[in-house]
């Protein structure tokens, strides 16, 4: 039987290679952006399931709310993505230095 | 002790994303430091021929624009299936503010076609 | 359902995104052209909507506030303050803004549209009542301030500040909306009577989580230490008037935010949040205090003096107290009004050719070159550092009052010996401009509208602040009233 706690187990999962996925990526910053979809997605996960165990719809509406900006979210970080591109003719991440202190 | 579970939790949060954000990097690139590339380690294995070309095509830039532009209106969509089977039940309050997100919307895309976001040259 | 009630209720934000609608298509239609219409239709859009939030907090009968929206959304005296707060630093950002990017040929109509947008997001980020409001009250205000940031796009800074700004800020929208799900899922409720009422026979362990997990978002979101890591970088990068909105407005809407998530939301359960709150301030006053020793460039120095400064005003939060809330608010009045000055006088330091200016070596002997700019920046750095006759004194007064009041008397006792650290950094500055030889650099102002901003500004930091105390503790000890009416 799959409990709650199961679908929690994989959420946190994924929350975790998420973050790590931000900090331990040093080649692109598209992977970064993959990264953020994959903490939305396990919040959506962790929303959804609530939402069953609860009986409670609350929690699928803000899935949807959470997708919608997931998409705006990353579409905008898309566009900043393109304009960094144009200027700097790189997008590693170790490139990204100009400031430091 | 138990009164002081959530700052020692909040500590450990704080400590593995600023030790993930300082070090990780550092001993990443420690552990894998052993980078001595060669000519034939950095070439592209292609069937034993020397590569014809950069495996890695560039695409151009517009693709994203399409891209984005599409998946913005497309999530935004998802939202008229959900309204759309119980708009009968909800009545005029549910139509009401269905048409104010289309509204916001359009006039959202009549920016970015009046921008020329949509043109393609 | 009372809709006429509603929609008044909420009448600023609808006032300012129909005003951004309307102004879309303006600017589509007549591109770059009508920058300058699209500028002053916005400003008296903001003007439209300080009216309106104005009513809010000094009419009779909405002491209580009142709910709209099935329970989303709240306007009460602590909302009315904080969109006061946050419609008039927009203004000031917005008018400011023309002359610098005009140098470059990059002012264009987005500029103020964006603001705009900003600002409906901040409006429902401090009037959210639910943790549904909030999310999208904080995307809104976070997705228009990483476009802002790398609006300069000819600019390499600008694009790497927003690409950073970007990054960060999306990781904590994932930090706070993980805690959220828990939140929902261990209380089986999103608004925030119902986590309070969930929390009144005691806090699970999930929940917990779910309370850790979105303080620390917000600590990213007010750039409190120890998630402050963003801050120096984006203040430096970003165009200098987005600087200055992101060092006000924005930072208005997420204490405020903060404050009602932790006493109307966390309110039955005190001292779960209240050592991470103590723990912050205390990291921020010092880390923001430290850090900025070292500091040459001039944005950068304030982006520490910022963290710095919000380490002080959660003092107040900590206190968990009517009294604290209420000298959290006159902390962030006075803030914001220190704020705008000295970022608006960084705004008016440029060269001969027209470049900004950001050195600070480069400021040597401005007293003797500009010296009414170097009055006016000096009275900001003495009132930003807590120096006594400015009116930056009395905000760390009634803070450290009200903690104290409290019972929490080291805290305030490390506070005072904090302020006297940071008392250093500001001093440098003072001494580079008054008692260094003269490096003649800065050009005369070019700009009317600027110095009329900074004299205001100075006018209210300087001693003569003191007369608004009389009016303004009534309406902060209100706002903080109408906080904890739920709690």
């Amino acid at each position: 039987m799959i409990g709650i706690e199961h679908y929690l187990v994989v959420s946190s999962i994924l929350f975790v290679m998420g973050v790590l996925g931000i900090f331990l990526n040093r080649k692109n910053i598209i992977i970064i952006l993959m990264a953020i979809e994959l903490i939305l997605l396990a919040v959506n996960i962790n929303l959804v399931a609530f939402s069953v165990f609860l009986g409670d719809m609350v929690g699928q509406v803000f899935a949807m709310f959470v997708l919608t900006v997931a998409a705006g979210e990353a579409a905008i970080g898309l566009a900043i993505l393109v304009i960094y591109f144009r200027g700097r003719g790189t997008i590693a991440v170790d490139d990204v230095n100009q400031m430091k202190g | 002790m138990a009164e002081y579970l959530p700052i020692l939790l909040f500590l450990a949060v704080a400590l593995l994303l600023s030790v993930a954000f300082v070090f990780l990097p550092i001993g990443v690139s420690r552990l894998t430091g052993a980078h001595k590339p060669t000519v034939a380690k950095l070439s592209e294995y292609e069937c034993g021929f020397p590569a014809f070309e950069d495996s890695r095509s560039q695409f151009d830039v517009r693709f994203y624009l399409v891209a984005i532009l599409f998946i913005i209106f497309d999530l935004e969509a998802a939202f008229l299936f959900p309204w759309a089977v119980t708009v009968l039940d909800l009545g005029w309050e549910a139509w009401g503010a269905m048409m104010v997100f289309l509204t916001i919307l359009t006039v959202g895309f009549v920016y970015e076609w009046k921008m020329g976001a949509l043109d393609w040259e | 359902m009372n809709y006429a009630l509603w929609f008044q209720l909420a009448s600023p934000e609808i006032v300012l995104s129909i005003a951004g609608l309307l102004l879309l298509l303006i600017a589509a239609w007549s591109s770059d052209k009508s920058a300058r219409l699209v500028s002053i239709l916005t400003v008296a859009a903001f003007f439209g909507a300080l009216a309106l939030s104005l009513n809010f907090l000094l009419a009779d009968g909405y002491a209580e506030g009142a709910d709209a929206f099935y329970g989303q959304y709240r306007m009460d005296r602590f909302a009315a303050l904080s969109k006061v707060l946050i419609f008039l630093s927009a203004i000031a950002c917005v008018i400011v803004a023309p002359k610098f990017f005009a140098r470059d040929g990059m002012m264009r109509a987005e500029y103020p549209i964006l603001i705009l947008f900003a600002s409906v997001g901040m409006g429902l980020m401090v009037s959210a009542v639910d943790l549904l409001t909030l999310y999208i009250g904080l995307e809104l205000q976070s997705l228009a301030a990483y476009v802002l940031a790398s609006f300069l796009r000819s600019d390499d800074r600008s694009a790497e500040a927003g690409l950073k700004y970007f990054v960060l800020g999306a990781l904590a929208s994932g930090i706070l909306l993980f805690g959220m799900s828990l939140l929902y899922g261990f209380t089986g409720t999103t608004s925030f009577i119902g986590i309070q009422t969930a929390f009144s026979d005691g806090v699970s362990t999930g929940a917990l989580f779910g309370v850790v997990f979105v303080l620390s978002g917000l600590a990213f979101k007010i750039s409190a230490v120890p998630f402050h890591m963003w801050t120096p970088d984006v203040y430096e990068g970003a165009p200098t008037p987005v600087t200055t909105f992101f060092a006000t407005a924005p930072k208005v809407a997420a204490l405020a935010l903060t404050m009602r998530v932790a006493i109307e939301a966390f309110g039955g359960q005190q001292s779960v949040w209240q050592q991470i709150v103590i723990f912050v301030a205390m990291a921020s006053i010092l880390l923001g205090g430290v850090a900025a020793i070292g500091q040459t460039n001039i944005k950068r120095l304030l982006a520490y003096s910022s963290i710095n400064n919000v380490g002080f005003m959660l003092i107040g939060l900590a206190c968990g107290t009517p009294e604290g809330a209420s000298a959290m608010m006159t902390y962030l009045i006075i803030y914001v009004a220190m704020t705008l000055g000295s970022f608006i006088c960084v705004l008016d330091l440029n060269d001969r050719e027209g470049r900004p200016v950001e050195d600070i070596p480069k400021l040597a002997g401005l007293s003797r070159t500009r010296p009414g700019l170097a009055a006016a920046l000096a009275v900001f750095m003495f009132s930003l550092a807590g120096i006594p006759p400015l009116f930056g004194f009395w905000g760390k007064f009634v803070v450290f009052d009200a903690a104290v009041a409290a019972g929490l008397i080291p805290l305030a006792a490390l506070g005072i010996a904090a302020s006297v650290i940071g008392a250093f950094y500001y001093l440098k500055v003072i001494k580079v401009m008054y008692f260094d030889e003269p490096a003649d650099v800065i050009a005369p102002s070019d700009s009317t509208a600027r110095l009329a901003l900074i004299a205001v500004s100075a006018l209210f930091v300087s001693p003569l602040g003191y007369f608004a105390t009389l009016a303004l503790s009534p309406i902060t000890e209100d706002a903080a009233r109408a906080l904890f009416w739920a709690a």
